[in-house]
């Protein structure tokens, strides 16, 4: 490790940090997405004639949920193709 | 996130990307495919005009919906044949661009207050931003902040799916990336739906009249 310089061990660091980062931050949203669905579902088996309207607004909650999985996956990609701290303290 | 050099060639001094390239491209697709239909078969056009009518239809609660047909009805159209025609050799998604998303959620977001405007006058739009005065700063943040989750939205589902599809394809480049393929037009469809129905929410609050509550407080006052 005490060879690294220090661009080598920012990359390191950020392969890891992006790793951990989108593992915990899709875990939480699916989870809730999939608490909106069997709600959806629920209601849906025990009022056929409503399905409509429950599906609308169960897509429409699926996807906000789904903003920040993306969010995430936005950070990720920003942390690994144009991490601001490399290009200004590494030079790229 | 520019991997990959997208300028093109410059008008007057103006960086033109290729996205934009590839957005004029579907302009002349849909202009093309319109026009033939027109001739062809107009029963096409008709039922694709009832589908937009039923997705707006459900959220937006007026009388009349023919105001907001033209915006919306362009809005999915563009977004449904913007996502889905990646899956064309050679042509990418211009909706994979943080611009072109933004631009729409622009559109979006002055539309939203010009039909405000026009149904209930400038100071009765303004008005109904502080129904409470507290609640003021958090309606103007809303307002930004749904702008910036509008974009965001659309451009990192779109985006996601074509770099999944790219890199299964990197790895293994026979039948694999198909279902892959298949997930990213499916979100495509789903991203266009939610977008128009999105928009008409918006656009749905932003005309709604809320004169019962105040009729109720006058008539509570009269009785005291």
């Amino acid at each position: 490790m005490a060879n690294l310089d220090p661009g080598q061990l920012a990359t390191i660091i950020t392969i890891i940090v992006s790793g951990f980062v989108i593992s915990i931050g899709t875990i939480t949203p699916t989870i809730m997405e999939g608490k909106a669905a069997i709600k959806a579902l629920e209601g849906m088996a025990r009022q056929p004639e409503s399905a409509g309207p429950l599906r609308m607004g169960m897509i429409i909650a699926m996807a906000l949920c789904e903003t920040t999985n993306i969010y995430v996956l936005l950070v990720v990609l920003i942390l690994i193709f144009a991490n601001p701290l490399m290009t200004t303290f590494f030079g790229g | 996130m520019d991997v990959i050099n997208h300028k093109v060639f410059n008008i007057l001094g103006m960086p033109i990307r290729d996205t934009v390239i590839h957005t004029w491209i579907m302009i002349l697709l849909i202009l093309t495919v319109t026009l033939l239909l027109r001739k062809k078969m107009p029963h096409m056009l008709e039922t694709t005009l009832e589908a937009i009518y039923g997705i707006i239809g459900g959220v937006l609660n007026t009388d009349n919906l023919i105001p907001y047909i033209p915006v919306l009805g362009t809005l999915f159209l563009f977004v449904l044949i913007a996502n889905t025609m990646s899956i064309i050799p050679g042509l990418i998604s211009p909706t994979a661009d943080v611009n072109t998303t933004f631009a729409l959620a622009m559109i979006i977001f002055f539309s939203v207050h010009f039909y405000g405007i026009r149904q209930k006058g400038l100071w009765g739009y303004l008005k109904s931003f502080s129904d409470p005065v507290w609640l003021f700063p958090l309606e103007l943040l809303g307002h930004f902040s749904r702008t910036l989750s509008l974009t965001l939205r659309l451009f990192g589902n779109i985006m996601s799916g074509d770099l999944i599809v790219a890199i299964v394809f990197s790895l293994i480049p026979i039948i694999v990336p198909i279902p892959m393929m298949a997930i990213s037009l499916v979100s495509g469809v789903l991203q266009a739906f939610i977008m128009t129905t999105l928009a008409s929410l918006y656009i749905s609050s932003a005309i709604e009249m809320s004169e019962v509550p105040q009729k109720k407080k006058k008539s509570k006052s009269s009785y005291a």
